[in-house]
């Protein structure tokens, strides 16, 4: 089964929008000769199913801590098909950072822009057009307490994994 | 630094550029992530991906491990930072085209207390005031005075030692031994009492303090704060949690240098705390040693902080390097949750005890085994000389000389002298400068000589016994010359 790997800072909303996409059903467990817990769940999207990764917070590819280093291998051996990059919109300045190594790395990287409700209630607003011609991935917008902009990002995962297939024939 | 328009990451230096680029084309195989980002990682010396590359490619390994040497060279800062600092500058550019609208009215109070804190008019008094309360009234007064007060009088003094006296008396006829446990130095009327009684209430109320300041994300702010300060003194805003480290317990400071970026500022930051930064348990002692003596404490802490920016900035003249530079992630402001205060104090109490309790027995027994030899009444002798040239009774050459094995030890050792009633507040201070000045304990010296180096770290010690007992003299002379009696 395809993979979607869901990774991010602590404190974007990663675990809400992962249970946002998978519904009931997850399954937590130690990672490989770690203490650190990863929790997987399944989604269906279009046509497809994928399994979909909860990965521990980061604040670099270059790891420092346990959580980093596991949510580094996972990206490296588990290849997922899609990469789902979250930030808490406040704050992209500082999480672009990590988002510019992801896609530098060449993983299949989708911005998900979310707790975009807090970012528009303080006044601030975004031009995405301008944000996914810089970086040359999709870019989503998302509430995960409310699930505003989820069925979007679904569609945006569609697309994207659809138009990768076909690159890669 | 260059910036090229939508090449991410493609604007890092010519010579990094250069050598990643030499990486990429000798990285043959699969890594799973883009040869550009391998070579990154390995040019920032990450373990994991360096031994799968010496795995996959062992021929290949040796070319890329002199390109990483060479390029390093080129640089006064780690690779690690350089690149950091570029994806920082590409993600502001990268802001400025996205954000269509920043508010501007009205912050959060959150945030308006944070930019309050980082102003240098209304920052600096927010500092004192968390001083104030925090350590002078909270360490000082509460932990240095009521809980020692009390463990030392009404559990040390009325019971244990009694009790313990009578008790070894009685079941050790010779003298000599039971002096070992009992005696004016023994390891339970002096090396236990010294840990629970004095040291234990003042470094764990430290780490109370610390951990609440900490767990608020206090610090950051104080780094911004402090930061053009500290880089007149070769620092800059990030040696501040080294530095309010220090002040619980410098040994544990010493080790989290680690986190200063340049070889450089861990050198200066190592010697500040090795010189002029006291920790808690020598703090506390000092605090109520001067209690009484307003103008005392603030003569000592005038002459510490301006050792502290004298030897900084001239350390940062002698030693060769660049100014560093300053970033830094800063967390919101949050109130402090009693479960983490909790854990951070007691892993580090944990820590400092497990550190010293061991010490302080063993200083017992050499002092035992000095006295039976009679080595322990030469060395206090030859102290009583300098001891004499800063003006201090001759008695106090053993508080110095317990300094050796702990710089909180020495202080405890001066407070049972000052108790005594021996010391006047013109020796008092001088002693407090002396003893806040003088050399690391063991556990320190120690740890300097396993993070800077076997030279650096003796250079260091001797740099500071010196300095410490010259300071001691000119305090003295000064106080004399002007006929100021504190």
């Amino acid at each position: 089964m395809k993979k979607i790997a869901v990774v991010g800072s602590p404190n974007v909303g990663k675990s809400l929008l992962f249970n946002r996409l998978t519904g009931a059903y997850a399954n937590v467990s130690n990672y490989p000769g770690t203490t650190v817990e990863v929790t997987r769940g399944r989604a269906k999207i279009g046509e497809n199913e994928f399994e979909v990764i909860d990965t521990p917070g980061m604040y670099s590819l270059l790891p420092i801590s346990e959580e980093e280093r596991v949510a580094r291998s996972i990206l490296l051996s588990e290849r997922p098909e899609v990469v789902l990059y979250i930030v808490d919109a406040k704050n992209l300045e500082r999480m672009l950072p990590l988002g510019l190594q992801l896609i530098e790395a060449k993983l299949p990287v989708i911005l998900v822009l979310n707790i975009i409700d807090e970012a528009e209630n303080i006044g601030m607003s975004f031009n995405l057009g301008h944000l996914e011609k810089e970086l040359r991935v999709p870019v989503a917008a998302t509430a995960s307490t409310t699930g505003r902009g989820i069925d979007v990002l679904k569609g945006k995962i569609e697309d994207f994994t659809r138009s990768n297939r076909q690159k890669s024939g | 630094m260059k910036t090229s328009q939508g090449q991410i990451g493609k604007n890092l230096g010519d010579i990094l550029e250069v050598s990643l680029e030499r990486i990429e084309s000798l990285l043959k195989g699969d890594y799973g992530l883009s040869k550009r980002a391998i070579g990154l990682f390995l040019l920032q010396e990450d373990g994991e991906l360096i031994s799968k590359v010496r795995e996959t490619q062992p021929d290949i390994w040796p070319v890329i491990e002199k390109i990483i040497r060479d390029t390093k060279q080129h640089y006064q800062q780690p690779l690690t930072y350089i690149i950091n600092l570029s994806y920082h500058e590409e993600a502001r550019r990268i802001m400025q085209t996205v954000l269509t609208h920043m508010p501007r009215q009205s912050l959060p109070f959150r945030e308006r207390l944070s930019r309050v804190m980082i102003n240098p008019v209304t920052g600096l008094p927010i500092l004192l005031l968390i001083l104030y309360y925090g350590i002078y009234k909270f360490v000082g007064g509460f932990g240095a005075g009521m809980a020692v007060d009390f463990i030392e009088k009404k559990i040390f003094e009325a019971h244990i030692n009694l009790w313990f006296t009578r008790l070894f008396n009685l079941f050790i006829p010779w003298r000599l031994l039971a002096d070992l446990f009992v005696g004016e130095f023994g390891i339970l009327t002096l090396g236990i009492r010294y840990a629970i009684a004095l040291i234990l209430p003042i470094v764990a109320t430290f780490f109370i303090a610390f951990a609440v300041i900490e767990d608020s994300g206090y610090l950051p702010r104080l780094a911004l704060l402090i930061d053009r300060l500290f880089k007149k003194i070769g620092l800059t805003g990030r040696a501040v949690i080294p530095m309010v480290l220090g002040l619980g317990c410098d040994t544990m400071a010493t080790m989290v240098t680690r986190t200063l970026p340049t070889k450089r500022e861990r050198v200066i930051a190592t010697v500040l705390l090795a010189l002029a930064v006291p920790c808690s348990a020598q703090l506390g002692v000092i605090l109520s040693l001067l209690a009484g003596n307003p103008k005392g404490l603030w003569l000592w802490a005038f002459i510490v902080g301006l050792v502290f920016l004298l030897i900084g900035f001239l350390s940062s003249l002698i030693l060769p390097g660049e100014a560093p530079s300053f970033y830094m992630e800063i967390p919101p402001l949050r109130l402090p949750k009693f479960s983490n205060v909790f854990i951070k104090t007691l892993t580090r109490v944990e820590w400092y005890f497990r550190e010293i309790f061991p010490m302080f027995i063993l200083a017992s027994i050499f002092i035992w085994l000095g006295q039976l030899t009679g080595l322990f009444g030469l060395l206090t002798r030859i102290l009583e000389h300098p001891i004499r040239w800063i003006g201090l009774p001759d008695k106090a050459s053993v508080a110095f000389l317990f300094g050796f094995f702990r710089r909180d030890y020495g202080a405890a050792g001066l407070y049972d002298i000052k108790k005594a009633g021996l010391l006047n507040g013109n020796q008092l201070v001088v002693a407090c400068v002396t003893l806040t000045l003088f050399l690391p304990c063991i556990a320190q010296f120690l740890m300097n000589v396993k993070e800077r180096g076997v030279r650096t770290g003796i250079a260091i010690s001797v740099f500071v016994l010196f300095f410490s007992f010259s300071t001691g003299f000119l305090v003295n002379f000064l106080l004399i010359l002007f006929g100021v009696h504190l």
